[in-house]
Formats: structure tokens, C-alpha cells, sequence
């Protein structure tokens, strides 16, 4: 009897699942569909970021010779821009030209998709990821002196926010680019910032918190994006986490592997409609019902 | 409430088709309109605050209550609501200026000034724009910040007019939903403050953390509270939690460590029809002796 009761209440808990809330994590993967392999054979991948079409961009911090490209279309991987090594944050800005963490060259760069005459935005400083706004603010996280930069469109660089964030990681912005959203490497939280018209950022707090891994004080907060309807995902320790806009934890997606570190997330492909995550030596790819913000 | 757990979850989708239950909860008497000569104490809306050093950078709507039977220099009573809008309206779902009228005309319930407070937004700083919520931060967190927003800033600020007790058996927190949750984090984390707590459709699931205070009660030496709880069998089951569940794992909880307390199970789902159809009551029972 028991055992009967328990097949109809499982059945009754799969038919109350068709009411389940908007941010069910559930909702938004595609039943069936898994992470699968998009670009192997590289040594830590990271940077990701894409463009209108839906190609994916990415870079390979360590070992790698420049950008790289998966094709929306094809999904054929090539290199995109040669000769500008240990780029370890990437986006591209509303001038249509790339924005980098240079990191191994501790400075912020832009340069044209093509490639060619990069521009020095900011030096010694030891970016590690960034967001470009639409009106054309940078701002990088600097993970060792636990601050925020901004670069205003006029080129002034200037701290933004230090001391709050433990290690500032990820950075993301929301739909409306009122908020910017930095996550913790060290500590349990994704931080949300408001916004200034002249780039500054106020009223920091830790708005978000990310589960640890059992037994973990820090859920090793990394690279941020953002989803259309307003929703974060962040990687982590444990896979990658999703937020819904009240900053309530909606779910984890597990990582491809146990064993890999994924460290940077973005929506590409055909309708910015697939996650793409970079996790160590490969780039993965799955379906979503969801599309990105960043195109 | 001794059921097998299995035959509650049974239970949800079956009425989840059904027609809806929440229009069996009706307002009573006591909170539809003011019995002839009952005095009528004033709502006043207080100035926008926007200056919260505990929640920097957002901006609330609150209203105070003052029954007409206050007298400067004698304390009154104090209960704070969660979601303060939906409470304070004379034509809301709770109209509790109507129910405090009525009651405290009565004698039922002691002299008592409500606090009505919003929960905190932060506006848009340019163009056009939504202003970002700060609810669920607020409210579902654990911890202790919402408490010591209240303490640190929002009593001081009306104890400025009005005479405000001093004592915590006096002070009761009142929320739905996350603010249900809201309202007992605040009681708590500072029973030295706060120790009567009304929770409607309250969500003791896993929005931030919420769902360990069944475990905590249990193992935490018991604390100078009274907690009232409604929920309805049709509420909420997500991501986050089943709600009935979560309120019959806290008021077991609240048993067996021996709270004074009451759990009142209905058919509602998530909405506040039926904690305001039992709030007369509900009042008169929290500020019980």
C-alpha cells in the first residue's frame, strides 16, 4: 500500500510541476539534452563571449595565441585573432570592437574584431574579467586588491568600489544596465551594485548567495552572465548557478564533468538559445528554452 | 496534522484542478466596518524612507497607525507589518485600522501602534526603468539586518512622536508569504526586542535558508516566543519547497520545544484570504497573556 501511495504521489508531484513558478531551474533546459563538447584539445579556456550572430568567442589563458571562434552556423572552431595571448575577460563593446582583460599584460584593451591596432584603455592593473555597458562604461575586476574599476567612454579610469567584495570574480550587468553584478571567488555571495549616471557604483550588497560545496565556506564565485528575462548564472564550485532577478538561487546546473572547473558562461549559438561554458581543455556546449543578454 | 506525510503531498494535486478554495474566507465583522461609535484612529503616511544605513540606496513606502485611545506618555504596544501596503488599506485584505478600531474599542486587544512598511526598492538612478526589488533579500534572508533595521531605525524614527513601549512581550511582527518568514528571522534573532510573531502563508522553504528553523527550534534552547501560523493545504509546492509541509515541520517543531503556539490549516493557496478572515482573532490570541 505504501508503496502504491508512494507511485501516486510521485505522480501527483510530476502533474503539480506543470504549475511550477518562473524560476524553476527546470524550466529553462531542454528535457533530454545534456552538456555535449563544442571546442576541445585547448589548455584552460576562459573569456567567453559573443556577438550578434550567436558566435562564441573564447580564449585559452594560458597556452593560447589569441581569440578564438565557434561558428553559430557550423560550430567550426578557428582562431579569430592571432598574436594577443593571456586575455582572461572578453567582451564586445557598443562600438562593435572587442574589450579584453589583458591580463598577462596587466592592462585593459580594445581592438576591432579583426584584429589589429589595440588601443591601451588602462594599464598595471590586474584585470580578471569585465562588462561593457551600452553607454560605454567599462568595468573590470581587479581580484587581488578586491576592487571594481570603471572606465567612463571618456577614458577615465577610476576605482569604483573596493573593500566589499572578498575576491571579486564574474561581473555582469542586468537587462536594464542599472545593476551591475560582481560575483565572490571568495566568499558565498554575488554582490549587486546600483548604478550611477556618471559610472559610479552605490549601494553595494551581497544580494545573491551561492551554495558551497559540502563542507565549503566559499562556493568559488566566477565568471557571471546575464539571461534575457533578467536572470544571472554563475559558475562555480559546484556547476553553475542560477539567479532569478529577486536574487533568489532558482537552481545549479551541474558541470559537464565532475571534475571540471568551470570558470566562464555565456549564451551563443543560433538565438543566443545555448549555454556555452568553458571548462578547463574544452569548451561545452547545451540547449536552453532561455536566451542570453550580451549579442 | 497526524497524517501520513505521503497522503498530504497526495493530496496537492488533486485540488490543485479543483475550483478555487480561497472564496470560502470571507472578511468577518470585525474587520468589514467599524461598529457604530467606535473611534477611529488615524493612517498617516509617513515621508518616503530613503536614508537606510542597513539597506543603503533603497527607497520604502511606510504608514503609521495611531488608534484614536493612544495618550502621549503611555506606551503602547507595537506591531510592525511586512509588506505594510496590503495590510493598512481600509479597503484591503486585511483593513487592520478597521480590525484595531474595532477591537481596541472593545477592550480585546491593548492600545496598539501599527508600523506598516514596505519592503525597500532601489530606484532606477537613470532613464527609464523598473526599480529593482529588494524583498526576497530582506525578507528570506536569515539573520539578523531586518531586525536591526527595525530596531536601529524604524522604531527610533516613530518612538520621535510617540510614546512606544519599551517591553518585548508588547511587540509582535506580522507578514504573508516571505514576509511570514520575515517576521518570525526578526523575532528570532532579537526575542530581547521582539517575541509575538504572525505568520500567513508563510515560506519557511529553501528561498534563502529558511527551511533549517524546524531543525533549529529543536536544538536551540526555547526562546521567549509566541508564533501564530496559517497556511492552506493548496499553497505553494516549487523549487523552493511544499509551504504546507514547511508550516506543519515548524509548528511540530514549535511543540516539541514548547512554544506557545498555534498552526491553523486550511484549503487556501497562496494568497492572504484566509489569514485575513481569521486576523481578528489572530490578534486577539497573540497579545493574550
Amino acid at each position: 500500500m505504501l508503496r502504491r501511495l508512494f507511485t501516486l504521489a510521485t505522480l501527483g508531484l510530476a502533474c503539480s510541476g506543470s504549475f511550477a513558478q518562473d524560476t524553476s531551474l527546470s524550466a529553462h533546459l531542454v528535457p533530454g539534452k545534456g552538456w555535449e563538447p563544442a571546442a576541445t584539445g585547448f589548455t584552460f579556456t576562459d573569456g567567453l563571449c559573443t556577438d550578434a550572430a550567436g558566435n562564441l568567442y573564447f580564449t585559452d589563458v594560458k597556452a593560447g595565441e589569441g581569440i578564438y571562434k565557434i561558428d553559430a552556423e557550423t560550430g567550426a572552431v578557428s582562431l579569430a585573432v592571432k598574436d594577443l595571448p593571456g586575455i582572461s575577460g572578453l567582451q564586445i563593446g557598443p562600438d562593435g570592437r572587442f574589450y579584453a582583460c589583458h591580463n598577462r599584460e596587466k592592462r585593459i584593451i580594445a581592438f576591432p574584431i579583426s584584429g589589429g591596432d589595440v588601443q591601451v584603455l588602462a594599464s598595471d592593473v590586474k584585470c580578471n574579467d569585465l562588462v561593457v555597458t551600452q553607454r560605454g562604461f567599462i568595468y573590470f575586476t581587479e581580484t587581488p586588491t578586491k576592487s571594481i574599476h570603471v572606465i567612463t567612454p571618456e577614458g577615465k579610469h577610476r576605482v569604483a568600489a573596493e573593500g566589499q567584495v572578498n575576491r571579486p570574480n564574474g561581473i555582469t550587468v542586468s537587462p536594464d544596465e542599472q545593476t551591475l553584478v560582481v560575483s565572490d571567488h571568495g566568499g558565498l555571495h554575488v554582490w549587486a551594485f546600483q548604478i550611477q549616471p556618471n559610472g559610479d557604483l552605490t549601494a553595494g550588497a551581497p544580494f545573491m548567495t551561492m551554495r558551497p560545496a559540502i563542507g565549503k565556506e566559499e562556493a568559488l564565485g566566477d565568471g557571471a552572465t546575464t539571461e534575457a528575462e533578467g536572470r544571472f548564472f554563475v559558475t562555480t564550485e559546484i556547476g553553475i548557478q542560477m539567479f532569478d532577478p529577486a536574487g533568489r538561487l532558482s537552481g545549479v546546473i551541474d558541470k559537464p564533468t565532475p571534475e571540471s572547473k568551470v570558470v566562464s558562461v555565456e549564451f551563443a549559438g543560433k538565438d543566443h538559445h545555448t549555454l556555452f561554458v568553458a571548462a578547463g581543455d574544452s569548451i561545452y556546449r547545451r540547449p536552453m528554452q532561455t536566451a542570453g543578454y550580451f549579442r | 496534522m497526524n497524517w501520513h506525510p505521503l497522503l498530504s503531498l497526495l493530496l496537492l494535486p488533486l485540488t490543485l484542478t479543483a475550483a478555487p478554495q480561497d472564496d470560502a474566507y470571507v472578511l468577518g465583522p470585525d474587520s468589514q466596518q467599524r461598529r457604530e461609535g467606535v473611534p477611529q484612529g488615524k493612517v498617516l503616511q509617513m515621508p518616503a524612507w530613503t536614508e537606510s544605513q542597513i539597506f543603503p540606496g533603497t527607497t520604502r513606502d511606510w504608514w503609521i497607525y495611531v488608534p484614536a485611545q493612544y495618550q502621549a506618555g503611555t506606551p503602547a504596544n507595537v506591531m510592525i507589518f511586512c509588506d505594510g501596503a496590503g495590510f493598512v488599506k481600509e479597503d484591503g485584505t486585511f483593513r487592520v485600522p478597521v480590525v484595531f478600531d474595532n477591537l481596541i474599542a472593545a477592550g480585546e486587544m491593548p492600545v496598539t501602534i501599527g508600523i506598516f512598511i514596505q519592503p525597500g526598492q532601489f530606484p532606477p538612478a537613470q532613464g527609464e526603468s523598473k526599480p529593482r526589488s529588494n524583498r526576497s533579500f530582506e525578507y528570506d534572508s536569515l539573520g539578523d539586518r531586518y531586525a536591526r533595521f527595525l530596531i536601529e531605525e524604524i522604531l527610533p524614527a516613530v518612538a520621535k512622536d510617540y510614546t512606544l513601549t519599551e517591553d518585548p512581550e508588547k511587540r509582535a511582527l506580522v507578514g504573508n508569504s516571505s514576509g511570514g518568514i520575515c517576521a518570525f528571522t526578526a523575532a528570532w534573532e532579537r526575542p530581547d526586542t521582539f517575541r509575538r510573531v504572525i505568520s500567513h502563508i508563510g515560506s519557511f522553504t529553501n528561498i534563502r535558508g529558511g527551511y533549517v528553523y524546524p531543525a533549529l527550534i529543536r536544538k536551540t534552547p526555547k526562546k521567549p516566543l509566541r508564533v501564530f501560523l496559517q497556511d492552506g493545504r493548496n499553497d505553494l509546492d516549487n523549487q523552493f519547497g511544499n509551504w504546507p509541509l514547511a508550516n506543519q515541520d515548524m509548528a511540530a517543531a514549535l511543540q516539541f520545544a514548547g512554544y506557545p503556539h498555534q498552526l491553523v490549516l486550511g484549503e487556501g493557496t497562496h494568497n492572504a484570504k484566509h489569514g485575513a478572515s481569521l486576523f481578528p482573532d489572530t490578534v486577539r490570541w497573540i497579545w493574550k497573556d
